[in-house]
């Protein structure tokens, strides 16, 4: 196993310096160390120094009328448990309380998965439907970057040498649903993640998509095909034949890209369905 | 290396270790440094639940967890004796279900229950209680015996 020291700041500023003394690369923070730990035990894992985000105050969670600031530290399971999540954020519980299993969640935290950046993310397709931001604190000041910047592709992301994801932001509450399609309902990785959302201020739906290569992403033709409010039946389907033809699928080790092409179009219809139904679903 | 003692409480015994690595994961800190056997390894990857402890009374995944992460915390494993009554209570549900068969991942099953009840209150559902433990596998597939015992702790048993 490779040898690595560990560092447990206490200050954000500690935090930050702490990642610049050894060269890039050389130093990775540790959340919840779930996906991290996968790497250090496969031996992929380059880094010499761990830096702990443990002592940081980021464990939060904070409403500002319907807009959310997650922090990135706050273990998924906190996140899951609270009411008002599950209320006005639908799809995002539904995803949080899909990621593996009770005991990872209570580790493994939002910063974390965002971080890592897995095309498989049960996480990010719902965070991309709800135009989520992601606050980052670093040696050149704070900056907002949208989750569809930062995201690039697998454990690669927009964060700068010395950047620490503090939280991220959900601007406001939307109708929207979370659906998967795995080997085993639990502790698996996801073959396709699918996640809608419908954003009432300006009448227009979001459609995301996981699973994919290199990155989990929008599909802005399926969305756009679903219309302005609540969509019909030809609307849903040529949205659905719309994800199936577009999504970046294709074959690896967990499905092939004609079952996931097959299936997509499936889990949009349900998720469209599900919106639809929810209670603050506009008229 | 640590320049200080990291310390934790092992089932409600404070211990004290030096030198512990920075890499070194809570499962290998409690059965080849403090030789308690009792929590199993299985793939070391988070994917079978038989390293499940509850740290600070949550289940946590020990395969997962560096020893130095959980610095200052209670740990709790299935050598609890009868004074946590929570664990008491589910290892009995076991034993009268009779929900083990080679036995490996009854630990883990163990504590995971375990963890859900002290989570959620003993008003914990059936489906809470079967979320609870998702993601631990048993090899000899015993889950119809496993899922009676998880009955007999909704039931008020034992």
């Amino acid at each position: 196993m490779a040898a690595f020291d560990l560092v447990v700041p206490e200050t954000a500023e500690e935090a930050i310096a702490a990642l610049q003394t050894l060269g890039p690369g050389e130093a990775a923070p540790i959340a919840g160390g779930t996906d991290l730990l996968h790497d250090v035990e496969e031996g992929r894992l380059l880094a010499r120094r761990i830096i702990s985000l443990r002592r940081l105050p980021w464990r939060t969670l904070d409403w500002n009328g319907n807009a959310l600031t997650i922090g990135s530290t706050l273990p998924l399971r906190a996140l899951e448990d609270d009411r008002q999540v599950r209320e006005r954020y639908p799809g995002l519980y539904e995803a949080v309380r899909n990621v593996g299993s009770v005991a990872l969640r209570h580790r493994a935290t939002l910063g974390g998965n965002l971080v890592r950046s897995a095309p498989s993310s049960d996480l990010i397709p719902v965070l991309l439907t709800l135009d989520a931001e992601v606050d980052l604190v670093g040696p050149h000041g704070d900056r907002r970057v949208p989750v569809d910047r930062f995201v690039q592709a697998s454990r690669r992301t927009d964060l700068r040498t010395g950047e620490l994801v503090r939280s991220i932001r959900l601007p406001e509450a939307r109708p929207s649903a979370f659906f998967w399609q795995r080997v085993r309902p639990s502790n698996d990785i996801s073959q396709i993640v699918l996640a809608v959302a419908f954003a009432p201020a300006e009448r227009s739906w979001r459609v995301a998509v996981g699973g994919v290569t290199p990155r989990p992403t929008l599909l802005a033709e399926a969305a756009t095909a679903l219309g302005a409010g609540r969509p019909s039946p030809d609307a849903v389907r040529r949205a659905a034949e719309s994800a199936s033809a577009r999504a970046p699928f294709m074959t690896d080790r967990r499905a092939s890209e004609e079952y996931r092409r097959r299936l997509v179009g499936t889990l949009l219809e349900r998720a469209v369905a599900s919106t639809v139904g929810t209670a603050g679903f506009p008229a | 290396m640590t320049p200080r003692p990291l310390r934790l409480t092992v089932n409600g015994r404070a211990v004290e270790l030096v030198d512990v690595p920075a890499s070194e994961r809570l499962l290998d800190t409690l059965r080849w440094r403090l030789r308690s056997k009792g929590t199993k390894e299985g793939c070391r990857t988070g994917g079978c639940g038989a390293c499940t402890v509850l740290v600070d009374g949550r289940t946590c995944l020990s395969c997962l967890t560096l020893t130095h992460e959980v610095d200052g915390t209670e740990v709790t494993t299935i050598e609890v004796g009868p004074e946590d009554a929570v664990v008491t209570r589910v290892r009995t549900a076991f034993e009268e279900a009779g929900a083990l068969q080679c036995g490996y991942c009854t630990p883990g099953f163990v504590m995971a229950l375990a963890g859900l009840l002290r989570e959620r209150g003993t008003s914990a559902t059936r489906e809470e209680l079967l979320e609870g433990v998702g993601g631990n596998l048993c090899r000899c597939t015993g889950y119809v015996a496993i899922v009676r015992a998880i009955e007999s702790l909704r039931s008020g048993g034992p």
